[in-house]
């Protein structure tokens, strides 16, 4: 694909399209029947003549004709179009249900730590009241240090369970003003550990002016997320650098998520937000990811850009309408803003 | 009976830590470290009877670990730690030669009981 990356923008839902392929078709008869009244006008009626009669006859007919047909198609088409948006909402509510079993496996993995660190704590405070630590003196210190040492994990339990309370306390408004730095940050705090654990470095470029799009904080989080889970697998065991980026432009906001990892092969390009299609290995990915996302994105008025060099990496950006200032709402979760740390 | 050499690996560093003085009053060798670099180095350093190792590590991890284990000191005997959410890593960490795995938090009897179990199989397996 040569140096630069391959740009391809995805219209989201395709019923429209259909829909003015219709309607094109409905106008075409009364089109020409206008080119030839108005010829009629021009020759100024000299010669009516009854072929011109005839032929105009028959297109008013044929014009006739097609309304039920065109209707009827039309009626099927917004039929499909429900259809598509339910099987869609569907989707989304089962893929955010299955996000959430995720999120939740990796905060019970989380929370383990601090429990095992609490149980050898008071194991060890149990050990020296039972005259394990020599002199009484040195036992005290001990057991102050342990207790100490309880309450920090506590605190640190009770951040991770916070993650999964914001999660869960967003609520589905549709049409809420959503601070895109703010949001990005959060989803990235949800896959702090998933960071962790891999070499990943995390570079941020977000506006200084947050970018605020109108949108549901919990679809679009749930796009960030399949978005920075996909460039996280990209990247896989070897890691390599995430780039969160955001950006404004009149009317238009931007978030967009890159990273160095294998990129995308070609020919997967045209078919990336189909359902079910993945590249990942089986087992790893449903293809349901970017399906959803782009809905949700284009339910918003908005589209998903791809940009990818084989090999290089990709860059998924997200275009949104921007909210016009109206009085903003803060991004709702609570209190508690995450600052996602860059391991590595 | 001689004093069982064991190597605690755990990226938490406070669990190495308190851990190893309850395994040290109950009359064990403790060696704590904090990667599985780290535990490699230590390995090739000075003999050990039995590890203790973390499956989830940032860097190698633990199945990664305990390849590289078996390839330098194959009678070393390994001991997963696991939580729950790994399990399924613990038991194909059995398949790749570990003695036995934990979950973690584990009680201190059950930690003495398989590191015991652990080392009884290195004398066994040593003749």
């Amino acid at each position: 694909m040569g140096g630069r990356g391959e740009i391809k923008a995805i219209a989201p839902v395709g019923g429209r399209s259909l829909r003015t392929a219709v309607l094109a078709l409905a106008a075409l008869p009364a089109l020409v029947l206008l080119a030839f009244a108005l010829l009629l006008a021009l020759t100024g009626g000299r010669r009516p003549g009854a072929l011109a009669g005839l032929l105009l006859l028959a297109l008013c007919a044929v014009l006739l004709a097609s309304i039920p047909l065109i209707l009827h198609l039309l009626h099927r088409l917004s039929a499909m179009e429900r259809q598509g948006a339910a099987f869609y909402h569907e989707l989304t509510r089962l893929a955010k249900v299955a996000s959430l079993g995720e999120v939740s496996s990796s905060i019970a993995h989380d929370l383990n730590n601090p429990l095992a660190i609490m149980n050898e704590e008071a194991g060890w405070v149990m050990d020296l009241l039972q005259g394990a630590g020599g002199d009484e003196r040195a036992a005290r210190e001990e057991i102050r240090h342990s207790v100490e040492q309880i309450q920090i994990q506590i605190r640190r339990s009770r951040e991770i369970t916070q993650r999964i309370l914001n999660w869960a306390r967003d609520t589905d408004e549709p049409a809420a003003a959503v601070d895109l730095n703010l949001l990005l940050n959060k989803t990235l705090y949800l896959l702090e550990s998933d960071l962790q654990r891999v070499q990943v470095r995390v570079v941020k470029r977000l506006a200084s002016v947050p970018p605020v799009a109108a949108g549901s904080v919990a679809e679009l989080r749930q796009v960030f997320l399949n978005l920075m889970k996909n460039a996280l697998d990209a990247m896989g065991e070897t890691g390599g650098t995430l780039t969160i980026a955001t950006s404004s432009s009149p009317g238009e906001v931007r978030a967009s998520i890159g990273d160095t990892g294998s990129g995308i092969p070609p020919e997967a390009l045209p078919r990336l937000f189909e359902p079910f299609f993945t590249t990942k290995e089986e087992g790893k990915g449903t293809g349901l990811g970017l399906a959803i996302s782009s809905w949700i994105v284009g339910k918003l008025g908005g589209r998903i850009e791809v940009e990818s060099t084989p090999g290089q990496g990709a860059v998924f950006t997200v275009v949104l309408p921007a909210r016009t200032s109206e009085a903003m709402e803060p991004c709702n979760g609570g209190s508690h803003a995450g600052h996602p740390t860059a391991a590595g | 009976m001689r004093v069982i050499r064991l190597l605690l690996v755990d990226d938490e560093e406070r669990f190495v830590e308190t851990l190893g003085k309850r395994l040290t009053a109950r009359g064990l060798y403790v060696e704590g470290t904090h990667s599985g670099e780290a535990a490699l180095a230590l390995l090739q350093a000075r003999p050990f009877d039995v590890v203790l190792l973390d499956v989830r590590m940032p860097g190698m991890d633990g199945i990664q670990a305990l390849r590289e284990i078996k390839k330098v000191q194959p009678l070393v005997q390994v001991i997963l730690l696991s939580g729950n959410a790994s399990i399924n890593t613990a038991v194909e960490g059995m398949r790749l030669g570990a003695a036995d795995y934990l979950l973690k938090p584990a009680e201190i009897e059950e930690v003495m009981a398989k590191v015991e179990e652990a080392f009884e199989k290195k004398r066994l397996e040593e003749g």
